[in-house]
Formats: C-alpha cells, sequence, structure tokens
C-alpha cells in the first residue's frame, strides 16, 4: 500500500508540475492524499522519473519481447570473434526480463517470452528456464529460491575489454528500448573484464552452465596450500620380502632389502618438504595412537606390494551386486583398508558386510571385558566376542533413507547421514549408535571423514556444508555460499580444505582454519554428485547429474579437461592409488577408466595464470581407456584396495534388461 | 516446434479440475475466477513439489520417481506427507463422465481387516519381499572382460546388427578406445607402412571345452542333456565369438547327414537352429549363408530317412519349414530380399510337378504355405489344380507304391489344412463341390469340405494346426533317436556292408558336385560342394534351384567359407566324408572303421 500511495503521489507530482490544476484536485480527492501526506513523501524528481518508467513499463510488456530480439539481432550481427562472449549475456537478461516481467503481473507475455526465445539459449540452461518458467505469480517470486537468487546474485560473466566496448556502444545507443536493456544489464550483469582477445565458442562453454555465471578472478586469488602433509612418523617399515606372513614390527629387521627403489618411488613425497604444502600445525591434527601406526604400517607395507596401473596394465574389477534392493539401496561405501563394505537403504538402515574371512564382531560385555587381560598382545582380539560372530550386520536408528556414509581410518565408526536431518555415528565395535548430530534441519545429502580422523564434513539440502568434530555436538564451521543444495563434500587429503558439490552447478573449496570460500569452479550443467581429490591433492575431479567429469587445477582454480562420455548420472569417482588412473561409476550401469596419467603429463601447469583459463581437454577419446559395462547393474561405489585392486559395488536393477 | 513449447511452458490445471475438488470437500459454485487463480497456484506448487521430489530420486541414485520420494518432497517444506500411499507401480487411474463432466479417479479397494488376520500364513498369504544379498564376481581381470553370465554379452545384438547390415559404421567407431591417440602420433610420419595384422579369432580353452560339450550333446543319445543343451544356446549370451563354429558345425552336419538319411541327427541340427535363432543376444545375418542352404535341404531334400514308409520325416520338413519363415520375418531387409529369393526357390519347385519328386513337393508346397496367405494366394492356390492331378495319379494309379500314396495323402492333407483358410476368403459362398472340382480336380471335393466347415467354425487358422505339429515333432524326434540307435548298433554287427554302403552314397555325391562343378565354371569348389550334397538326393528341381541360387548369386552365397570337403575326387571325397561323420558322431559311429 506504502508503495501504491507513493506512486500515486508521484503522479500528483507530475501533474501539478504540468500546471493540470482541475485533474490534480480530483486526482487528490479520489486518491484521498492529503497534503500533509504529500510533504511528508516528497519524492525526488529523480523518483518521479523512475516511477514513471516502471508505470511505463507496466504498459507496455511488449517491449522486453522488442527489447531483446534488439538485442538478439545485435549478437547475431556482430564479429565472429565476439559473437560467443557477446552472446553470454542474452541468458541473464532473458531471465531477468521474465522475472521483471511476472513482477508486472504480465505472466502471459513472460510465457510467451520465453516460449518465443528459450530455443536461441544454450541446452544446458533449460532445466533452469523450465523451473522458472513455473512461477507466474508475483507472490512466488518472493519465496522462490531460484528467483531469489537470480535476484540478490549478480550474475558473473568473464568479459574481454573489446567485447564489452562493443556492447556498452549499442546499449548506449539512443533507442527507444536500449534504456531497458541497460537497466537490466548494470543491475544483475556483472562483467569481470580481461585483456586479450575474446574467448570461442568451446571456451565459453567449458565453464558455462552454473547458476550465477562463471568465477571471478578475485573468488581465486587465494592461495591453497594444496600439497600434502608431512606424513607423522610411524616407525620404520619392515619389507617382508620372502615371507609373507612375516609380523611388522616384531623382529629387529628394519634393514630396506631389495625393493629400496621401489620404496622410496612410494614415500618420496612424504620425505620431501612440499612448499605448497600447509605447515602441520594449520589445523590441529589428532596424533596418532598406537594402533593408528600398526594400521599405517600395514597400509605401507601392502602399498609396496601393488601393481602400478596404466594404460597397460589395466585394472582387475571385483563388481559386488546387491540382489532384491533396486529401489531400497541408497550408497556403499568401503573402508579404507577394504574390509569392511556398508550400505545405507531407504528403509532408514544400515548394513555392514565383511568383505574379508574375519567376521563382524562384538564386543563383549562390560563383566566378561573385566575378565579380559589388559597386558596381552592381542587384547583387541581377547574384547571381542567370539559367539556373535557374523558376515552382516544391520544398524538400526535413523528416520528416513541414508544417503551417504563414511568409515573413520581406523574402521571402528561408521558415519551416517539421512533424510531426518541428522548424522549419526555408530561404534562397530559394540554396533550400536553412540552420538546424533543434529544441526542440519534439512536432509543431509553427503558425510565425509577427514583422511586424518576426528573431524568429518556434511553438506545439506539446506544449501550449507559443515565442518564437525567427533566430540562436538555442534558444528565447527559452517560454510554458507551455494545457492542451492550441497550435494555433496569431500575432504583435500591434507584435511585442510573440504571441496563441496552443490545444485547450483559449482565446486567451491573451503578453507577449514579460516571458514572462507578459497576457489569457485565453474563447468558443470547440472548438479554435482561426486568429488576427489588426485592423490598429489592438486587435482580436483568432479562428476554429476550431467554425465561428465571435469578436472580443475587447484592451483588457479581452472578447469583442466572435461570428459563426457557417460550417458546418465556418475556417482562415484575414484582415484586409483598409484594416482595414474581415475574411474568413474555411473547410473548407465557402465564403469570407465580414464588415463589420468596422461592426462596431467600433457597439462602444462607453468602456462596457466590467473587471468585466463587455459584450453580446456575435451578429447575424451584420447584419455578413456576402457568401458566396462555391467549387466543392469547402476554403479553405485568404486574403490581401490591398497594393492589397487579394484571393487565396485552395484544394485542389480531387473527392469533395466 | 509450438507442441514441445507449449508443452514445456505455462501448463496449469484446468479450472474445472478445481471446481470438483473443491466439491469434493464441500465448497460448493467455486467461482470462476477463485479456480483460475487457485489452478494457477496449485500448479506452481505441484511443479515445486516435483522438482524437489527429483532431487530425492537423484539422491537415491534411482531414475525412476516413487512416491516416498515426492513425500520427502513434502516433509522437506513442512507440508504433511500423505501416508499409507505405496503404489509400487502406476496408480490405475479411472475415468467416469456424466452430468457434462469428466472425472479421473484413483479406485480403492475395500479390505476386510479380519479376513486378511485369518488368512495370515495361508496360501493366500502374500510372499514376503525377498532379502537383500551380495554377490561376487569378476567384472574384467587385467583389463579384460570375461563372458560369464553375470557381465553382459560382449557385443550386443544391436552392434552385431550394425556391423552386419551396414559394416561401414563399426569402422568409424573404433572399438578399441584410447588407441586414437596413438593414431594421431603415427599420423605425422605417413612414410611408414603399417601392415594389418590377420584378424584371429582364437577361442579360449574353456569356450573348446563349452564348443565340444554342446555339440556332442546336442547330436548325442541323452535327451535330457540335448533339452539342456539347447537351453543354453537359446539363453547363452557369450556365444557370439563361437557363433560361426556352430554355424559351421549345422552345415556340414546337414550336409553329411542328409547323405546317410540320418532323420534323427537332421532333426537334432534343425533344433540347435532354433535355439539360436531365439538367442536374444544373437543377430544371425552374417551366417545366414551357412544356414539357408542347410535348412533348403531340410525342407526339400528327396530323401531324409532310411526308410520313408515309417520314419515321419514330414515333420522335419514342418519344421524346417517353420524356421524358414521365421528366417524370412527376422531378416529380409531391402538389400539381402530373403523372402523374394527363398519364396523364388520354392515356387521353381512347383514348375515342373509331374516330373517332382512327391517329398520334395511336399517340402516346397509347405515352404510356401509358411510364408504367409499372400504367398498361398499368389503362387499355391494357382497350381492346386495341377498338383491335384499328380496325387491322383498317385492314389489312382495301378502301380504307385505305398509310399508314394503316403506321400500324396500327406500333401492332400496339407493343401487342404493351409488353403482352406486362404480360399474362404477369397470366395464367397455357397461351396459348390461341383465347381471346385472343376477348379481344383482331385482334390476339390474335399477342399471344398473343408472351406465350408472352415466358414462354419472360425477358428483354427494356420497357427494352431502347425503348434499341434510341433509336439508330434519333438516326440518324433526322440522315438526317431532310438531308432538311431538301433540302426547303429545294426551297422556294427554289419560293418563292412555300412561303410560301403555310405561309401557308395558318398561317392555319388561327389560325382554329382564335380558334374556340377564342371557345368558351371565360375562357381568355386567350396560352393560345389554346397551344392553338391544339396543335389545328391537328385531332389529334382528344387534341389537344383538351391545349388544355381549359390552360383548365380556372387554376392551373398558366394561368401561361403572353404568347406574342409572339397568335391575334388570320389575317393578323396569319401575318406574325408568319413572321416566328418567320425567327427561329428564320435563315438557311436567310431565303431564303422
Amino acid at each position: 500500500m506504502e508503495k501504491d500511495k507513493s506512486t500515486m503521489i508521484a503522479m500528483l507530482q507530475l501533474l501539478r508540475k504540468y500546471n493540470f490544476k482541475e485533474t490534480s484536485e480530483l486526482f487528490k480527492k479520489e486518491a484521498n492524499i492529503d497534503e500533509s501526506e504529500i510533504a511528508e513523501l516528497k519524492p525526488s524528481s529523480t523518483e518521479v522519473e523512475s516511477v514513471l518508467s516502471a508505470y511505463k513499463d507496466d504498459s507496455e510488456p511488449t517491449r522486453y519481447d522488442k527489447a531483446y530480439t534488439e538485442l538478439q539481432k545485435f549478437v547475431e550481427s556482430s564479429l565472429d570473434i565476439y559473437k560467443h562472449e557477446m552472446g553470454t549475456i542474452l541468458y541473464p537478461v532473458l531471465v531477468h526480463m521474465y522475472l521483471e516481467m511476472v513482477y508486472q503481473n504480465h505472466a502471459e507475455e513472460a510465457q510467451s517470452l520465453l516460449a518465443k526465445h528459450s530455443r536461441g539459449i544454450e541446452d544446458y540452461y533449460q532445466t533452469e528456464l523450465n523451473q522458472l518458467s513455473q512461477i507466474t505469480k508475483r507472490e512466488h517470486l518472493a519465496e522462490n529460491e531460484l528467483a531469489n537468487t537470480f535476484k540478490t546474485q549478480q550474475f558473473n560473466r568473464r568479459i574481454s575489454r573489446d567485447t564489452l566496448s562493443i556492447l556498452k556502444r549499442f546499449l548506449g545507443e539512443e533507442k527507444p528500448n536500449n534504456h531497458l536493456l541497460m537497466k537490466i544489464v548494470s543491475a544483475h550483469v556483472n562483467f569481470d573484464i580481461y585483456e586479450g582477445v575474446a574467448r570461442n565458442k568451446n571456451q565459453i562453454e567449458a565453464t558455462a552452465g552454473s547458476l550465477i555465471g562463471e568465477a571471478s578472478r578475485t573468488d581465486n586469488k587465494a592461495k591453497v596450500y594444496y600439497g600434502l602433509l608431512k606424513e607423522q612418523d610411524v616407525g620404520p617399515v619392515t619389507i617382508a620380502t620372502e615371507d609373507e606372513d612375516e609380523e611388522v614390527g616384531t623382529d629387529g629387521d628394519y634393514r630396506p632389502k631389495k625393493k629400496k627403489t621401489k620404496k622410496d618411488n612410494i614415500f618420496s613425497k612424504k620425505t620431501k618438504s612440499d612448499p605448497n604444502a600447509p605447515s602441520s600445525t594449520r589445523m590441529p591434527l589428532p596424533n596418532l595412537r598406537d594402533i593408528d601406526k600398526i594400521e599405517k604400517r600395514k597400509a605401507m607395507k601392502e602399498a609396496l606390494k601393488r601393481v602400478t596401473l596404466g594404460p597397460d596394465s589395466l585394472p582387475s574389477i571385483c563388481f559386488y551386486t546387491l540382489m532384491n534392493s533396486v529401489n531400497t539401496a541408497i550408497c556403499a561405501e568401503v573402508s579404507e583398508d577394504s574390509s569392511l563394505l556398508s550400505v545405507g537403504f531407504s528403509d532408514s538402515t544400515i548394513k555392514v558386510w565383511s568383505l574379508v574371512p574375519q567376521k563382524l564382531k562384538k564386543m563383549k560385555d562390560a563383566e566378561q571385558l573385566a575378565d579380559v587381560l589388559c597386558e596381552s598382545d592381542d587384547v583387541l582380539v581377547r574384547m571381542m566376542d567370539d559367539k556373535t560372530a557374523e558376515t552382516v550386520r544391520t544398524l538400526y536408528g535413523h528416520s528416513g533413507p541414508t544417503y551417504s556414509l563414511s568409515f573413520s581410518p581406523d574402521k571402528s565408526i561408521l558415519l551416517s547421514s539421512s533424510e531426518d536431518g541428522t548424522v549419526r555415528l555408530w561404534s562397530l565395535h559394540t554396533w550400536t549408535c553412540l552420538v546424533c548430530y543434529k544441526g542440519h534441519i534439512f536432509p543431509v545429502w553427503s558425510v565425509k571423514f577427514s583422511p586424518h580422523g576426528y573431524y568429518f564434513a556434511t553438506g545439506s539440502h539446506d544449501k550449507t556444508a559443515r565442518l564437525w568434530a567427533t566430540d562436538s555436538h555442534q558444528p565447527l564451521r559452517v560454510f554458507a555460499g551455494h545457492h542451492a543444495d550441497v550435494d555433496v563434500v569431500q575432504f583435500h587429503p591434507n584435511s585442510n580444505y573440504i571441496a563441496s558439490g552443490s545444485s547450483d552447478n559449482t565446486v567451491r573449496l573451503w578453507d577449514c582454519t579460516t571458514g572462507g570460500q578459497v576457489r569457485l569452479m565453474t563447468g558443470h550443467k547440472n548438479s554435482i554428485y561426486a568429488l576427489t581429490f588426485s592423490m598429489d591433492g592438486r587435482v580436483l575431479a568432479s562428476a554429476g547429474c550431467d554425465g561428465r567429469v571435469l578436472l580443475h587445477d587447484l592451483a588457479q582454480g581452472h578447469l583442466i579437461a572435461a570428459l563426457s562420455s557417460h550417458t546418465a548420472g556418475v556417482y562415484s569417482l575414484t582415484f586409483s592409488r598409484d594416482g595414474n588412473l581415475l574411474v568413474s561409476g555411473s547410473l548407465d550401469c557402465s564403469i570407465k577408466v580414464w588415463d589420468y596419467i596422461k592426462l596431467y603429463d600433457e597439462l602444462n601447469v607453468e602456462d596457466a595464470n590467473v587471468s585466463h583459463n587455459p584450453d580446456v581437454k575435451t578429447c575424451t577419446d584420447t584419455y578413456l581407456l576402457r568401458s566396462y559395462g555391467t549387466k543392469s547393474t547402476p554403479v553405485l561405489t568404486t574403490h581401490f584396495s591398497r594393492r589397487n585392486l579394484m571393487l565396485a559395488i552395484g544394485k542389480f536393477d531387473a527392469n533395466l534388461s | 516446434m509450438s507442441d514441445v513449447d507449449s508443452m514445456m511452458y505455462g501448463t496449469t490445471l484446468s479450472t474445472e479440475s478445481m471446481k470438483v475438488i473443491a466439491e469434493s470437500i464441500g465448497v460448493a459454485n467455486l467461482p470462476d475466477e477463485a479456480a483460475k487463480d487457485l489452478a494457477e497456484d496449485v500448479s506452481y506448487r505441484i511443479k515445486q513439489i516435483l522438482q524437489d521430489a527429483i532431487k530425492f530420486m537423484h539422491h537415491g541414485r534411482r531414475s525412476r520417481l516413487t512416491t516416498h520420494d515426492v513425500d520427502h518432497a513434502l516433509k522437506a517444506k513442512n507440508v504433511e506427507p500423505t501416508y499409507g500411499f505405496f503404489a509400487k507401480e502406476h496408480i490405475p487411474f479411472r475415468f467416469a463422465s456424466g452430468g457434462g463432466r469428466e472425472l479421473h479417479f484413483t479406485e480403492e479397494k475395500e479390505f476386510d481387516l479380519t479376513e486378511l488376520v485369518s488368512t495370515a500364513g495361508a496360501q493366500s498369504w502374500p510372499k514376503l519381499p525377498l532379502d537383500t544379498n551380495l554377490r561376487t564376481h569378476w567384472l574384467c581381470i587385467d583389463g579384460i572382460q570375461p563372458t560369464i553370465p553375470e557381465n553382459p554379452p560382449p557385443v550386443s545384438k544391436e552392434v552385431q546388427k550394425l556391423e552386419s547390415t551396414d559394416p561401414i559404421s563399426s569402422k568409424n567407431s573404433n572399438p578399441n578406445l584410447g588407441k586414437p591417440g596413438h593414431k594421431s602420433h603415427k599420423l605425422r610420419n605417413v612414410e611408414t607402412v603399417h601392415v594389418k595384422q590377420l584378424a584371429t579369432h582364437e577361442l579360449s580353452v574353456e569356450q573348446q571345452l563349452y564348443y565340444k560339450e554342446i555339440t556332442e550333446a546336442c547330436v548325442g543319445a541323452d535327451e535330457g542333456r540335448r533339452v539342456e543343451a539347447y537351453q543354453s544356446l537359446s539363453a547363452d549370451p557369450g556365444l557370439h565369438e563361437m557363433l560361426a563354429r556352430m554355424c559351421t558345425f549345422i552345415a556340414e552336419g546337414v550336409k553329411i547327414n542328409v547323405v546317410q538319411n540320418n532323420l534323427a541327427i537332421l532333426i537334432y541340427l534343425m533344433r540347435m537352429v532354433k535355439a539360436l535363432l531365439d538367442n536374444p543376444s544373437l543377430y544371425l545375418e552374417k551366417y545366414l549363408h551357412e544356414l539357408i542352404p542347410s535348412i533348403v535341404t531340410c525342407i526339400v531334400s528327396k530323401s531324409l530317412c532310411s526308410r520313408p514308409e515309417m520314419d515321419n520325416h514330414w515333420a522335419l520338413r514342418d519344421f524346417a519349414s517353420r524356421l524358414m519363415a521365421q528366417i524370412c520375418k527376422n531378416f529380409n531387409t531391402t538389400t539381402n530380399n530373403i523372402q523374394t529369393r527363398i519364396t523364388r526357390l520354392f515356387s521353381h519347385a512347383l514348375i515342373n510337378i509331374n516330373q517332382a519328386n512327391l517329398n520334395s513337393l511336399y517340402g516346397a508346397i509347405h515352404g510356401l504355405c509358411e510364408l504367409g496367405p499372400d504367398v498361398i494366394k499368389a503362387l499355391v492356390i494357382p497350381k492346386i489344380r495341377v498338383i491335384s492331378d499328380r496325387i491322383e495319379v498317385c492314389f489312382e494309379g495301378v502301380n504307385s507304391s505305398s509310399i508314394d500314396r503316403n506321400a500324396a495323402g500327406h500333401i492332400k492333407t496339407l493343401l487342404i489344412k493351409s488353403v482352406a483358410p486362404i480360399l474362404k476368403t477369397i470366395r464367397s459362398a455357397p461351396d459348390v463341390v461341383e465347381e471346385y472340382e472343376q477348379e481344383f480336380g482331385y482334390i476339390g471335393p474335399a477342399l471344398c469340405t473343408a472351406v465350408s466347415k472352415n466358414r462354419t467354425t472360425p477358428a483354427a487358422p494356420i497357427p494352431s494346426a502347425s503348434s499341434s505339429t510341433i509336439s508330434t515333432f519333438y516326440s518324433t524326434s526322440a522315438t526317431a533317436a532310438t531308432s538311431t540307435t538301433s540302426s547303429s548298433t545294426a551297422s556294427t554287427t554289419n560293418a563292412s556292408t555300412a561303410s560301403a554302403a555310405s561309401a557308395a552314397s558318398a561317392a555319388s555325391a561327389a560325382s554329382a558336385a564335380s558334374t556340377a562343378s564342371t557345368a558351371s565354371t565360375a562357381s568355386t569348389a567350396s560352393t560345389a560342394s554346397t551344392s553338391a550334397t544339396t543335389t545328391s538326393d537328385n531332389s529334382a528341381s528344387s534341389g537344383t534351384e538351391t545349388s544355381s541360387r549359390h552360383k548365380s548369386n556372387g554376392g551373398w552365397y558366394a561368401q561361403c567359407r572353404k568347406h574342409p570337403i572339397e568335391a575334388t575326387t570320389a575317393s578323396n571325397c569319401n575318406a574325408k566324408f568319413t572321416r566328418a561323420v567320425h567327427g561329428i558322431h564320435g563315438c557311436r559311429f567310431g565303431s564303422i572303421e
């Protein structure tokens, strides 16, 4: 009402300005405005103008159509080298025109504008346009999240100086509709100007697709310490050459034997200090316990036996098929040492299988535990009750589908996130729920343990990612910034950063210590469901609903490769333990193996600078080593064992065959 | 364009629905304006909820939306979800109209709970869903995907089809992905000459074992094993690599056993063809050049069994004809024209009816009849008169043998059975016996009664008749098997005569082959040998037709594989025949030497 009043007062002022005395008196009477109000709300002359222009727009919804057509014509007729860059503003302009028209209650005209021009917009924006087209009333505008994102967020566009000056010249021309265009562009589009030649179509398409345009230069300026931490000393590793069953660290024979060279290969990174690595005190990490050290030594011993994979030595894949659970199995997770498999179901249960001959045992009762000798070497074994050994155990506790699971590095704890908005921590010794973390109020899509334990990260429907510690019932950090659901989170190998993928089609990297956003990476055309860091921590691979696998260089936040071969959503990405291969598993019933090391070698890291994205490698055929189809079995998870044997988990879908 | 766009943008529920829903909750006379406003708002809300539900579907790693997804989406929007809504598949909407109004509603059955509880544990009690379990297999070993039932077939049927119908397309898409990188590298030094490696089609040891087992089981004496073998052939997805060898096995087997008049083996081989045809993961088009001559041989060969008066070789002919019809149906394209060529082949057999062998005649007619009513109308009905003349001679003639009479009887029943339903459609009632007799001669009266009977009982067209013969066919094959075993034991005791007989028949086959090859110089030795077995039974016109097809049609049939049996000299051929026979029949014929 307030607004209407001010409009009317503006009207009155106008009438007075042009000396329509009688009319103004009549109008005053009819609108029921008294003089005091006019004095009180005396709008400035500029405001009068704006009200008038808004009024004028009101009367002519067709102006939008005309203005857009003119802009489109201008883009079409501009020189080829600027054309594509210029074309990028069409989408935000169309979106805001639509929203403005809906705001002015011209829903029908707005619909026809969208129907007429949406074909000229790139395919990957069609989903959003379709979602926008649902909004037909002013009331919907206020509550619609998508509309709010567009309204509050400027659409970011990288544009060369030349292109921008041409565009400005066009918008500055004295044409009836240019004022309208100018208004939209200046209010809603943010130009990130760079020097140099305008980008071509492929370069633009590579990073386009997100809800808020591209990352600006300032987004990715902060330094990211992507190097790996120096490993804590776990004691010498015995290298068993002849005797396979030799116990680790039991005898005094610490001489490195034949495999010395290989050992150096594997552990060299850890001994050298990496200039890009954060200091070990940057993020407080838990100290290693004795049991962790034993586990670490075991892992290193296993690592010595691992096969080096490459184009000529492809992995073996052991496939676990979940039967009778196509509509119920949701997520699967394999523990780091490949001994446990946990699967989350839509009926709120979690099942844990043992993948090794050792069965799953429960800890003894308190009274029985008192009898166990604490000094004995095998105290951990003695604590377990042999009578309870089972190959599969079920955990009950959630009240909604379980969307994500994560094992702690020492595999004594399992975390699960669910639709009921909680994260639960389960002990794999007592097989009970120990903690229920309530912080997110909406479904929690993803949970991930830190590679060093203690911390974990979650991503939720409430658009935030959060960092937690297992001993605190409140989150340590809340990472807000995404404009839609945070669908997946992933810890950096050095535990200092968390990557998050979202339905706003962006990938962001957050600093755990400061809580700030340090990288914004675009390029996906749909929601992101899988994230993984390369073994050296420098490259982040992401994949999602659009079936494409993107690789981002964390040093500058550049997109370095876009591999598209999958025909359905990709839900799993894994690097082999030696970092040579990247494997993606998808709902299209296939597992694809990519030659990551070749891609990385061809990448000229020196060439990249902040202002310009290097050429994005899209040559899928060159890097796709092999594609393995499964028999009507969408792939949920892929995993590499310490010896580089690949495990994959899928759910058999009889309807597909 | 406008269609798609109007679908995408601005779809709303109708105001009519709003009014109906309002009425159902007790709001009568909803004003139009309100209904329109409501419709728009409700449509918006529904779309929003669905959009969120899709999010839940994606996170559930599914591609099908469930009611639970909608429930969760509602819950996330703080709306009370609809409980007790568990339709697994689709919800069957019922439609009702009346009073100028159309209405869709879901039908809800009323359950009597006491009744439900009382039946607990009884037979009608619904089955509990199966529990989740975990199965393990190797998806690939060192980068190679093993062909096991758990893995998908290495080459899908679509790819096989594409390969055989459009070879160029498969050349473009490189099967060895990842290789193109090397290729582009190599292109720089154009001078280097690349010699393409000869393609080797090696079978793994397992595959060789499987091949041995399957072929032995198919022609062996154990009927149970045979059924298992056929089942495997018709269902196994990994047979693609062995297909060429299977087809060669069938073709060779038919050639030899036609000469030997070994009906049982021929039946087994045809059942093998049937099993391969039925396999959903195989596309046989590449091997038709081997299969079609074999099948045609089984249809039109002059003699298929050693005791024509007792053995039911008619069943084999019927079965093979149906196979042929199935092949025509599945693989006929404008480029290979299988149907046309097969039709022409059979109809040529009907040109010189008076000299034709009755068995071959029966086969040709049956082959044509299986190809459909149009073929019968165009090619069989005009010939009925001549055929019936021939039959009359057999029945009434003084010096006609019982075998001839038997054959003539079969032809007569066949004609009546398959022609009558067609005649019914092209001739109008009433059916006058004299007219029929005048037009169709000897079998006219019988046809007349069949047609008029057909008019009164509308059902029972050709397919149902043939299904009854299938059962007789399988039973015949079983009895034939026992007869073969007995005959083979006979041949063991009388080894010398048996081998002499087989030598003689083989020799005649070879001589026929050599004349054929000299007659047409263009034909290769292998094609000649293919025709050799077909012509060896002197199966009059149709047999020679098959062979002339081979010769004249360089494109398709001339791709015939090199046969191990080359018709060079009679003795040489004889030796090889015997060896081949041993190869196929293994132990049972091993005692001949």
